[in-house]
């Protein structure tokens, strides 16, 4: 019979980030039903952005995430492109400017490297940028990495600390017996075990059922265009205001812009550019009609000029695990013993990898220093309201 | 077609290139293929094979034959490599006018 001390269901960068973390202190098996790094965490952007979060807990959960960016690379032993080359928040319209005053003023008080760049400051540092730009917000802090990397990077470093890696393995059960987990049931066998790490991210909800447990994730779909390889013409990440807009719109709301489309524009090292994107509630339907597509497209193009003649090679759609509320959820579910949930990242899945990790570490061996960054990450924050 | 490609799997030496966009050589899809990889998705994610300009559309019959060929033909009932919109690559200024037609 198959034991282990954990099983983690999921291998993005959530669940693999977990199980490297978790081989410290116990026996772990990862469960895949697909490839690593192959749903969600392989139809994202490269972007770990500081910025873009709500002043208050999120920032500090980013900034948590984003030093231990700061030496991955080494500790994992391999490269995932990880660069430090800032971001910048992009407007349009004079109208956006005095939200934008505030949103600096924020992240400055915040203890973040932000300010406000003036055009002539923009289109020095961006010459790819249109004219009509009036200004943008700058942190220092952002950064990039290839999320494809990341994932492989976080398995093989796990791999080594003796992890078992089971792809092309589906979950069919969760077992339990007295509210307690006692084992997994998969399509290639049955794993005992007293705990289970729930990091299935869009699918999550379905994992939780199979244990009795409740819990509300819901897909938010996201279009990304990928075009041929250019020269370098972007200089770290790109959004736009609208962006910002889309993305702490609690859901489908009258301010949301059609397809909750906003800039998302980097370049990844190999020289593709990554445009984004779009955010929408289309269950798991993967058939992203051209009318997103080409709204992207057609917003991007608006702001950059020079991607006019570039060439789009491919689109790819990933769903965004949803919580409601901006943030994951990292807990214990309180019905069953032994069923952890770390899921619900939705679009900062990129930027707080590292840092999940650490907190289901945390939360499994009871390590006192994460415990300020668990408490607002419990589940009950939701089904209070 | 599938007769010549196993051919010329067998010809091949380790330092031809499966993928030109990418210039992914054959030497690097047996070492991930002996790493443990078995579906052309894992190895697209890992060498990126077939990320380039074509999508696959020139390597990746060839790149299935190099599967099969080490793989014994045991294909797993995984999803493959997909295509995705646009068919063919088109400029950003074109996609942004059509909103219709790919």
């Amino acid at each position: 019979m198959n034991t282990a001390d954990a099983v983690v269901i999921g291998g993005g960068v959530i669940g693999t980030s977990i199980a490297y973390r978790l081989a410290e202190y116990r026996k772990v098996v990862l469960i895949e039903q697909g490839e690593i790094g192959a749903q969600t965490s392989g139809s994202c952007d490269k972007a770990i952005f500081l910025q873009s979060k709500k002043p208050g807990f999120p920032i500090k959960l980013a900034k948590a995430s984003r030093e231990i960016y700061e030496n991955l690379e080494e500790e994992l032993g391999m490269s995932i492109e990880f660069k430090t080359n800032g971001g910048m928040i992009v407007m349009e319209s004079e109208a956006h400017m005095e939200a934008m005053k505030k949103f600096v003023k924020e992240r400055r008080k915040a203890g973040m490297d932000v300010r406000l760049l003036d055009r002539q400051e923009v289109h020095a540092w961006q010459p790819s940028l249109s004219s009509h730009i009036i200004g943008a917000s700058w942190c220092s802090q952002d950064a990039e990495v290839n999320p494809l990397l990341l994932s492989q990077a976080f398995a093989r470093a796990a791999k080594r600390r003796g992890v078992e890696m089971r792809t092309h393995t589906e979950v069919i059960d969760i077992l339990c017996e007295h509210q307690k987990v006692v084992g997994v049931q998969t399509s290639h066998g049955h794993i005992a075990t007293g705990t289970v790490v729930n990091a299935a991210g869009p699918f999550a909800s379905k994992i939780a059922e199979m244990a009795g447990v409740g819990l509300t994730i819901m897909p938010r779909r996201g279009a990304i265009l990928i075009t041929e390889k250019m020269n370098p013409m972007i200089h770290g990440n790109i959004l736009c205001s609208q962006y910002i807009a889309a993305k702490h719109a609690a859901s489908d709301t009258y301010d949301m812009p059609s397809y909750g489309i906003g800039l998302s524009l980097g370049q990844t090292a190999s020289g593709n550019l990554l445009i984004g994107g779009s955010r929408e509630f289309k269950g798991f339907d993967k058939s992203v009609g051209p009318e997103v597509l080409s709204a992207i497209a057609k917003h991007a193009s608006r702001i950059a000029p020079v991607l006019h003649n570039v060439k789009v090679i491919r689109s790819m759609v990933g769903f965004r695990p949803f919580t409601g509320d901006g943030l994951p959820i990292i807990d214990q579910a309180k019905e069953v013993e032994g069923f952890i949930i770390a899921a619900g990242h939705e679009g900062d899945g990129i930027a707080l990898a590292p840092i999940t990790g650490h907190l289901v570490a945390g939360l499994l061996e009871n390590q006192e220093q994460y415990q300020d960054l668990l408490k607002p990450l419990r589940l009950d924050r939701l089904q209070a309201v | 077609m599938n007769f010549i490609l196993k051919r010329v799997v067998k010809l091949m030496g380790t330092d031809t290139v499966i993928c030109r966009c990418e210039e992914v050589m054959r030497s690097e899809v047996v070492r991930e293929l002996e790493h443990g990889a078995v579906t052309s998705k894992a190895l697209k994610l890992k060498t990126r094979v077939g990320m380039g300009v074509c999508q696959g559309r020139i390597c990746r019959p060839l790149l299935e034959q190099v599967i099969s060929f080490y793989t014994g033909g045991t294909r797993l009932p995984s999803p493959d490599l997909k295509s995705h919109h646009p068919v063919r690559p088109l400029s950003v200024i074109e996609l942004a006018e059509t909103g219709k037609d790919l």
